[in-house]
């Protein structure tokens, strides 16, 4: 994954972080404006871009909630979601 | 408990047991469907499991499994194949009418041969001259000191030629009126089982559900008949149907469910995003819609099973109006799931009978279940009981 990919797609999507401004990673992204709805968008944004899955069980407020926590996520997705039994 | 005494496997939870038997039905339903054959390597799966004794309480060797276990299991079989989802289904609702109903003699006999899988239970209830009507019977028991006799035509009996024994409803006497019916299990060894000459099966889907005309005579104890001489009535009021139509519900939805994940699976895959845009309003609205469907019957499935632990009147208008209903809302929105599913993915992955996702199959499966006891005569029902229950008793 390239890092400036990465942070690229999740600068669009926080709309309250000034386009010249830093993004601290442990800064938590609601901050920016980013809501749970917005997550959703941004996980398809960084699926079509980076060409990852990420599976279901990610999908949290943990997940989200720093620009680091979704770099770590993202770094470990697998390209096909594995089949679970629920 | 009996987890001391039991095997190994016996203390396997169900989560793990279903686990183990949901790749042979994957394996198989195609063929299944395509051949229009029973599926006996699933069923076999199904019997090594252990589920097959889901409901026989654990004093017997069973999982002891509850309302909540029967759901749970039935709709995680159903999204892989609903033919067998079905069978082991049917089956369990015998389980249950036999495990609740059934006297000292017969469970203890029965019980632990249920729980060991090498018991699987058909249902005969329609006849000719009655249809599917439930509650009455017209071929009479014949007695001989403590010896029953019967004799019965059965003119559908789903997996009757692969059944190891029968839960049959017939009328109690030669006097007696036909809604004075009494249930009767026998061993296929107890039955001479006469298949009718010249049927052929056939049909839209639900093809692994090998169903046929059957005739059945034979010879079996008093302590055969389950819930008393008679008793049948309250057998299907406590019992029968209650489970019959959550265990249906629970099968539909189940597939339906099956066909949600399936599609799911492709549209977020790399290769589906290429395909389909996750931004559309339609796509996101059908997608909602479908997921409310799943929901909203997921919901009456459980408000069904409490009112089934707990009504102390099986009869009150509003726990026959839910019950029912769950069975018509079941069967039509389930269908409606696997139709609008086959309009978002469209003609090549939901129309052509070898695409990867199962849709194809699923939407001639699910065509069924508005037939199977039919939606008609339900609502028919409903619509009376809605018309006596003036305070519109809700499950608030």
């Amino acid at each position: 994954m390239e890092d400036n990919e990465f942070d690229s797609v999740l600068r669009r999507h926080l709309k309250n972080l000034p386009e010249d401004a830093e993004l601290p990673g442990d800064a938590p992204l609601k901050k920016y404006g980013l809501d749970s709805m917005q997550a959703v968008e941004l996980l398809f944004d960084l699926e079509d871009e980076l060409g990852v899955v990420l599976p279901d069980e990610m999908m949290t407020g943990d997940t989200f909630a720093t620009a680091e926590s979704l770099r770590r996520a993202v770094g470990t997705a697998v390209d096909e979601p594995a089949a679970e039994m629920s | 408990m009996t987890a001391t005494q039991a095997p190994p496997v016996a203390r396997q939870g169900i989560g793990d047991r279903v686990a183990a038997v949901l790749p042979v039905l994957r394996e198989h339903a195609r063929r299944v469907d395509a051949d229009a054959t029973f599926p006996t390597a699933p069923l076999d799966a199904l019997r090594h499991s252990g589920l097959m004794g889901l409901l026989v309480p654990t004093a017997h060797g069973g999982l002891g499994g509850g309302l909540d276990d029967l759901v749970r299991v039935a709709a995680e079989l159903s999204g892989e194949c609903l033919s067998t989802g079905m069978i082991w289904a049917m089956h369990c609702q015998q389980v249950a009418a036999l495990a609740v109903h059934a006297g000292p003699e017969l469970r203890a006999d029965l019980l632990p041969r249920l729980a060991a899988g090498q018991v699987y239970v058909a249902s005969v209830t329609s006849e000719k001259v009655k249809g599917g009507h439930l509650l009455s019977a017209h071929a009479p028991l014949r007695r001989e000191g403590d010896r029953v006799h019967l004799e019965r035509d059965a003119p559908i009996v789903t997996g009757g030629s692969n059944a190891d024994g029968f839960l049959i409803t017939m009328k109690d006497s030669d006097t007696a009126q036909p809604a004075d019916v009494s249930l009767v299990y026998a061993d296929r060894a107890q039955l001479t089982v006469r298949h009718a000459e010249g049927f052929s099966w056939d049909p839209m889907g639900m093809r692994g559900t090998h169903s046929g005309p059957l005739q059945l005579s034979g010879v079996v104890p008093e302590s055969a008949i389950v819930g008393g001489a008679g008793g049948f009535r309250e057998v299907a009021l406590r019992t029968f149907v209650p489970v019959g139509h959550i265990a249906w519900a629970s099968c539909w939805l189940g597939a339906a469910r099956g066909a949600l994940r399936a599609v799911l699976e492709l549209v977020r895959s790399p290769a589906g995003r290429k395909q389909f845009d996750l931004d559309s309003d339609l796509l996101r609205a059908r997608l909602a819609r479908v997921r409310l469907d799943l929901d909203t019957t997921a919901a009456l499935i459980a408000q069904v099973v409490r009112d089934t632990g707990l009504a102390p009147d099986p009869e009150a208008p509003d726990v026959q109006l839910r019950l029912n209903g769950l069975k018509v809302h079941a069967a039509e929105r389930s269908f409606a799931v696997v139709d609008a599913l086959v309009e978002v993915v469209g003609l090549r992955h939901g129309y052509l009978r070898d695409a990867p996702l199962p849709l194809e199959r699923m939407f001639r499966d699910l065509r069924s279940a508005s037939l199977n006891y039919a939606n008609d005569r339900l609502l028919g029902a409903n619509g009376a009981l809605v018309l006596v229950d003036r305070g519109v008793g809700l499950a608030l």
